[in-house]
């Protein structure tokens, strides 16, 4: 039996719920958007001529970061690679590209043009990633906006609507509608705990009827923020049929629709134009010489106290090089698998952290359909396991576009357990329901399942067994990785970071272990041996 | 630092092409894997360096196995009645990963695997050695008193292995993802024999003993 609840109840319920609505607010204004705090590392520079020796693992973001500022203060840096390029989950997918997925490789078809490309891993830049933003100013990184909220693009879910997409202004405006009828109807001065004087109470009354374009009564009739039915230059504008609020509330999207453009992805985001690789690339120009790719890591060891030795193959033959220190940014879970000396503690913290799943897909479209639907960039969501739809905020009125046709974040083993043929066949059945027209339209696809993708097996790191926050064992064996095996080995990238999966977080876990290095270099200058009895 | 880079011995250099694609037939000729020499790079991603194994991704360890056994279970692999587990990935990976190899080139892999040297394994299981002690009688008509393996009766030594896998395997077994094709002859053996341990702790007790041989 359908339990009501009555309006005192409901009362009571905005009441109790108001508190903890504001703490969500002011945490997705300063929680969800840490403040790197750093935005330049000083170095200081080495003797020339007894350069210290750096070897780092993976060319990934954290290890070309290192490579970079090192190289830079006159160490003498050396990068091995496993893949035949560098920039491990920064890549981007062209023409010809092989996307190198175990079991599954494929070889990208899309047309040879420049706008024609797939940002497979990360792919967006909040601005308040100051740190990345420093390294494609100083790099060259030509950056564009990248849009991520467009209200022109849909809302899908089979429980709404009977599954038919309405367009996001009119999800929003109707959602906020509703929800400023309800506060408004309900709004006396006296209810609060804080009596408000008459001024405040205008104000809050105010905002509350702005926020859902209110009419006289303070009543919700419907807005025109989600755009016209049609007219509005020649002719008056006719307005939008109302959605009824029962209908909204059958989908649980208001939850995170109202708030997608908040927090670290909210306005203003940024893509390299061309690709994320540009940041890779830029990297590498400076690099150069500096990296060895093809080179597949057989063992890490402490030698000693006086540097590391690392053991690798490269073209069917074996090689060891020594080095005063290591960074190393190996997948932990791979690392498990490569012969090494390191502490039972240090072991068990890399054997914890969980691989992370994460899947996309992205098809070639014939024509740029969305651009008829006035979508220009933006995501369409959807309940169905693709998730999500981004549109090309780049390549305006070319004749063709490459959409992201799949975005699992969190999971993704739905995708990743099909054939390749079932992964596309499945993304185009349940793109139908946005767009009818998307069968029709679809050329060719990729898919990338990055739980499977040679040399990573994995996405970003998880520490959490749950999502309640870090537990303190789970805090010792985080900062027990970050530490330096023998005070010179450092693990390092977004998996040693509390904020996986962004570039932001590689990068900044560079720059501690270079700044922990630097500051353990200053105190075996500066402290005088004593005697330990 | 050039200088610090020292070859310190030529390991073996393949001109065989491998070939680890699975891709769609169109694809497939276009894919240029053919040209890389056979190197530990083929395996290490999953099964760690030379095959010392990582339990973290799922990946056995291959170093030590007999050649005619990881021929037969990369046959078996290829013929597609290994690595059918639902819901599991890595058997599903290493299924893909084989499918497209040619006889010649599983007796390369074979003979290369073959100079890994063989690893300790580290014991993970805890159980009842000495109820485990019995149980194994069972175990000993093929794989040996000492776990060291038949080659004639077709069973590979046990001694060596990693006791999270054998679990797994086991459990394959008795559910019949495992052993269940009538082309594995020697799984539809083990299958049947391995019905005598009946619970999930006589699984850990005949392994807790499998540990203790040498």
């Amino acid at each position: 039996m359908k339990k009501f609840v009555s309006r005192r109840e409901l009362l009571s319920l905005i009441a109790k719920t108001g508190a903890s609505a504001a703490v969500l607010k002011a945490s997705s204004a300063m929680g969800l958007v840490p403040d790197t705090q750093v935005n330049s590392i000083d170095i200081p520079s080495v003797n020339p001529v007894n350069r210290p020796t750096v070897v780092v693992l993976g060319a990934g973001i954290s290890g070309l970061t290192v490579a970079y500022e090192l190289d830079k203060a006159g160490y003498d840096c050396v990068i091995l690679e496993a893949a035949p390029k560098a920039g491990g989950r920064c890549m981007t997918v062209r023409h010809g590209d092989l996307i190198d997925e175990v079991g599954n490789p494929q070889i990208c078809e899309f047309d040879d043009e420049p706008h024609m490309y797939f940002n497979a891993g990360p792919a967006r830049i909040p601005s308040a990633h100051r740190n990345l933003m420093r390294y494609c100013r100083e790099l060259g990184v030509e950056l564009e906006i990248f849009i991520n909220e467009n209200k022109e693009a849909y809302i899908q879910d089979d429980a709404m609507m009977k599954g038919k997409p309405i367009k996001n202004g009119t999800f929003t405006t109707n959602a906020r509608g509703f929800m400023a009828e309800i506060m408004a109807k309900n709004f006396t001065g006296h209810e609060l705990d804080q009596p408000l004087d008459q001024y405040e109470a205008e104000s809050l009354i105010g905002a509350i009827r702005s926020f859902g374009d209110l009419r006289e009564g303070n009543l919700y009739k419907g807005s025109t923020r989600g755009g016209y039915a049609h007219g509005g230059f020649i002719e008056h504008g006719v307005q939008k049929d109302v959605v009824a609020f029962a209908e909204l509330l059958k989908t649980d999207f208001m939850r995170s629709i109202l708030s997608a453009n908040e927090g670290e992805t909210g306005p203003v985001l940024f893509q390299p134009v061309g690709g994320m690789d540009k940041i890779v690339q830029g990297f590498t120009r400076k690099l150069q010489d500096k990296i060895n790719y093809d080179v597949m890591v057989s063992s890490v060891n402490l030698n000693n106290g006086n540097g590391v030795v690392v053991d690798y193959e490269h073209r069917g033959m074996k090689y060891k090089i020594e080095a005063d220190y290591c960074f190393n940014c190996i997948p932990s879970h791979l690392m498990t698998g490569i012969d090494n000396n390191f502490d039972a503690d240090y072991i068990e913290a890399l054997r914890y952290i969980r691989r992370g799943e994460a899947y996309k897909s992205a098809f070639q479209t014939k024509t740029r359909f969305w651009e008829k639907d006035d979508i220009y960039g933006g995501i369409t969501w959807t309940k169905q396991p693709i998730q999500q739809i981004w549109y090309p905020p780049h390549g305006l009125f070319k004749e063709k576009g490459v959409i992201l046709a799949a975005y699992d974040f969190g999971g993704g083993m739905h995708f990743t357990k099909l054939s390749q043929e079932e992964r596309l066949e499945t993304a185009i059945k349940q793109g139908l329901k946005v767009h009818p027209e998307y069968r029709d339209q679809v050329e060719k696809g990729i898919t990338i399942a990055w739980h499977r993708m040679n040399h990573m097996l994995g996405c970003a790191a998880r520490w959490q067994r749950d999502r309640s926050g870090m537990t303190l064992e789970e805090e010792r064996l985080y900062h027990t990785l970050q530490q330096p095996a023998g005070g010179r080995h450092y693990m390092i990238g977004d998996q040693v970071s509390v904020h996986s999966a962004w570039q932001e977080s590689a990068i900044l876990s560079a720059h501690w272990a270079i700044k922990d290095m630097v500051n353990r270099q200053s105190t075996v200058k500066t402290t005088p041996v004593q005697k330990v009895s | 630092m050039k200088n610090l880079i020292s070859r310190f011995s030529l390991a073996l250099v393949f001109t065989l092409p491998m070939q680890v694609a699975s891709v769609s037939a169109q694809q497939y000729d276009k894919l240029d894997l053919g040209s890389q020499p056979l190197s530990n790079k083929v395996c290490a991603t999953c099964h760690g360096a030379y095959g010392v194994g990582n339990p973290i991704v799922g990946g056995p360890s291959l170093a030590g196995l007999e050649p005619w056994y990881l021929k037969r279970q990369l046959e078996g692999f290829r013929a597609n009645y290994r690595g059918k587990e639902a819901d599991y990935i890595p058997g599903q990976e290493m299924q893909a990963s084989v499918a497209r190899l040619s006889d010649e080139e599983i007796e390369t892999l074979v003979a290369y695997i073959e100079t890994w040297p063989a690893v300790e394994p580290e014991k993970t299981i805890s159980g009842d050695a000495n109820k485990g002690s019995a149980l194994y009688a069972n175990c000993a008509a093929c794989h040996g008193i000492n776990g060291e393996g038949n080659e004639l009766l077709g069973a590979p030594a046990l001694v060596g292995r990693d006791d999270w896998y054998m679990f797994r395997q086991l459990n394959l077994f008795k559910s019949g993802y495992r052993g269940g094709h009538p082309e594995d002859i020697y799984g539809q053996q083990m299958r049947a024999s391995v019905q005598a341990l009946q619970t999930a702790e006589d699984i850990n007790n005949v392994l807790a003993y499998i540990n203790t041989l040498n």
